[in-house]
């Protein structure tokens, strides 16, 4: 009984935070999420009104294609993440003249925060101003402008979450593969095994775990991507890059609808909750993980 | 002596497609709960009132946890 109190005692802080910053925000949006509360409206206060919020954004056309929106940004820059993570982590295990530099280069989008890297490519892109735009133009005569052309604004947002967070991709992968025991691959190559065989029979299950955790990791921040997307086009042209939190955003702060906004935001984690799930029990198979007692 | 604490987690294989613990029978129930409800809101509520998605998925969620 002992031992345990004082692993109890041991606990206490870190569970104190996360009960502080985590839970206690958490239910405090569950339960907004089920009042009317607007600052601008006729009746400001907040009012209890059951499930109304959540009547209202099933048939909300704009949070729906904000939703569609973010999903299809989640596929293109997780599923590109992952390719070319997995790529540069497979160049990195080799050794080559300048690796450690390229390494470096290659690892410092990480530690740039989101907002100046939305300025940088907003500096680089802007129509007018930028060299992208000039150099497409003056090399190929392509029309590049993300102010003007939905697609275009698009995969720029996509093209930049890429460039900013492939490098963390890239350094988990490395730390997997280089963890990966020498045996399987050493027999492999024995019973003549070509590289595709190695890499579908023996690479991907033993990295499975790690691709997993970073497919959640990705996944979960792409989805709630906001700062980036805010610099680099505010959502448009139009609403063509409007994702879900920015949309979120619009309707909690500018519209002061907070319950409205609340609803949304829960809706969200909600989905956010059941892709991870969906991915976890469709890729892991549950008696892997079952417990040795 | 911490050891003796430990209660292991049992897991089931029922009609779901993957072993489960209670946890997740009742992680599984609360989901279908939620979106159950959102569909019904937008598609059937015309028809049926929302009380009837509750009793539904309470339903559902209760042979979840027993059986799933």
């Amino acid at each position: 009984m002992r031992s345990n109190s004082v692993g109890w005692l041991f606990l206490a802080p870190t569970l104190l935070i996360l009960f502080i910053f985590g839970v206690v925000p958490f239910l405090y949006v569950l339960v907004i999420g089920f009042t009317q509360w607007n600052s601008f409206a006729a009746n400001p206060d907040m009012q209890f009104a059951g499930v109304e919020n959540f009547r209202r954004l099933v048939f909300d056309d704009q949070f729906l294609y904000s939703l569609w929106l973010t999903l299809k940004f989640a596929f293109f820059a997780v599923v590109s993440e992952i390719v070319l993570g997995y790529f540069l982590a497979q160049l990195f295990m080799r050794d080559f003249p300048g690796k450690g530099f390229f390494r470096t280069i290659h690892t410092l989008p990480l530690v740039i925060a989101p907002i100046a890297v939305g300025a940088t490519w907003r500096l680089l892109t802007v129509p007018g101003l930028g060299p992208l735009p000039y150099y497409l133009n003056r090399w190929f005569g392509y029309d590049f402008n993300i102010s003007r052309y939905i697609d275009q604004a698009f995969f720029t947002t996509v093209v930049m979450d890429v460039w900013h967070w492939t490098p963390l991709v890239t350094l988990t992968l490395l730390a997997a593969l280089s963890s990966l025991p020498k045996e399987p691959f050493e027999q492999a190559q024995i019973d003549g095994a070509n590289r595709f065989q190695i890499f579908w029979h023996i690479t991907l299950p033993l990295l499975k775990p790690a691709i997993l955790a970073t497919v959640f990791i990705r996944m979960m921040d792409a989805l709630r991507t906001v700062d980036e997307v805010w610099m680099l086009t505010g959502g448009g042209p139009g609403a063509a890059t409007r994702y879900i939190g920015l949309h979120i955003w619009r309707v909690v702060f500018p519209k002061t609808d907070y319950g409205y906004g609340s609803a949304m935001s829960l809706i969200t984690l909600y989905l956010t909750i059941v892709m991870c799930w969906m991915l976890y029990a469709g890729l892991v198979a549950r008696r892997e993980l079952k417990r040795v007692d | 002596m911490a050891e003796d604490s430990e209660q292991p987690v049992v897991e089931r294989r029922g009609f779901l497609p993957i072993e489960t613990n209670a946890f997740d029978r009742v992680f599984i129930a609360v989901l279908l709960f939620v979106a159950l409800h959102l569909f019904w809101m937008r598609l059937v509520e015309s028809i049926l009132p929302l009380g009837v998605a509750t009793v539904l998925s309470l339903i559902l969620g209760a042979i979840i946890v027993a059986r799933g």
